[in-house]
């Protein structure tokens, strides 16, 4: 299936762009989308170890499903406040 | 117990602080402002980007179980979006408590919670 993560602050400018968009297995978890986007797109690898998946606006489990329409966004380190 | 989150665009607006609830015997108002430096380099503002609806949600759970957690009487939270310059204000926490201790441990634990899992993000302009 195909899945589009949103990509935001430093991961976004890391990608050079604000969404990545990769084929994964469907059925694929939230930790296999997140280990798939270090091959997808190098320049993120070192800040996967800092960033989470949020899948429809919530932080995922590793091992929550991933589905086909799923808003996933990849949050690394936030700065607010 | 009263609980609010807001984002507004650009810097927040002078806080309107209204009257107290019953049983208050300590009101806190922390306001996060936009320094001149960031790191070594000068900077005129700040940008803040947000995942919508994220942000805003995540900003109302916090909110909650802070208010929850502590026993709070009210928790209102504001935080900007876009462009905020240098002196302005970024970021509001008003509380009101029964006494002072609950209000500063959860004026405490609400801003480090929100520097680690609220979707917000900033980018210094020169």
């Amino acid at each position: 299936m195909t899945v589009r993560v949103l990509l935001f602050g430093p991961e976004a400018a890391a990608a050079r762009s604000d969404a990545l968009t990769m084929d994964v297995p469907a059925g694929s978890t939230a930790d296999a989308v997140k280990a798939a986007i270090a091959g997808a797109c190098p320049a993120l690898s070192p800040l996967l170890p800092a960033a989470r998946l949020a899948v429809n606006s919530a932080f995922a489990r590793g091992d929550q499903p991933i589905n086909p329409g799923d808003e996933v966004a990849l949050i690394g380190l936030v700065s607010g406040g | 117990m009263s609980v609010r989150a807001s984002i507004t665009d650009g810097p927040l607006p002078p806080a309107l602080l209204g009257e107290a609830a019953a049983g208050v015997g300590a009101f806190i108002v922390f306001e996060g402002l936009v320094r001149p430096r960031e790191g070594d380099a000068a900077i005129t503002a700040l940008d803040y980007t947000t995942y919508d609806p994220m942000a805003e949600r995540q900003l109302l759970d916090l909110a909650r179980d802070i208010c929850q957690r502590f026993a709070l009487l009210t928790l209102h939270v504001q935080h900007s979006r876009g462009r905020v310059p240098v002196g302005a204000c970024s970021f509001r926490l008003t509380i009101h408590a029964a006494h002072r201790k609950e209000a500063l441990a959860a004026m405490d634990e609400f801003i480090d919670r929100l520097k680690r899992d609220v979707p917000i993000w900033k980018k210094p302009v020169a």
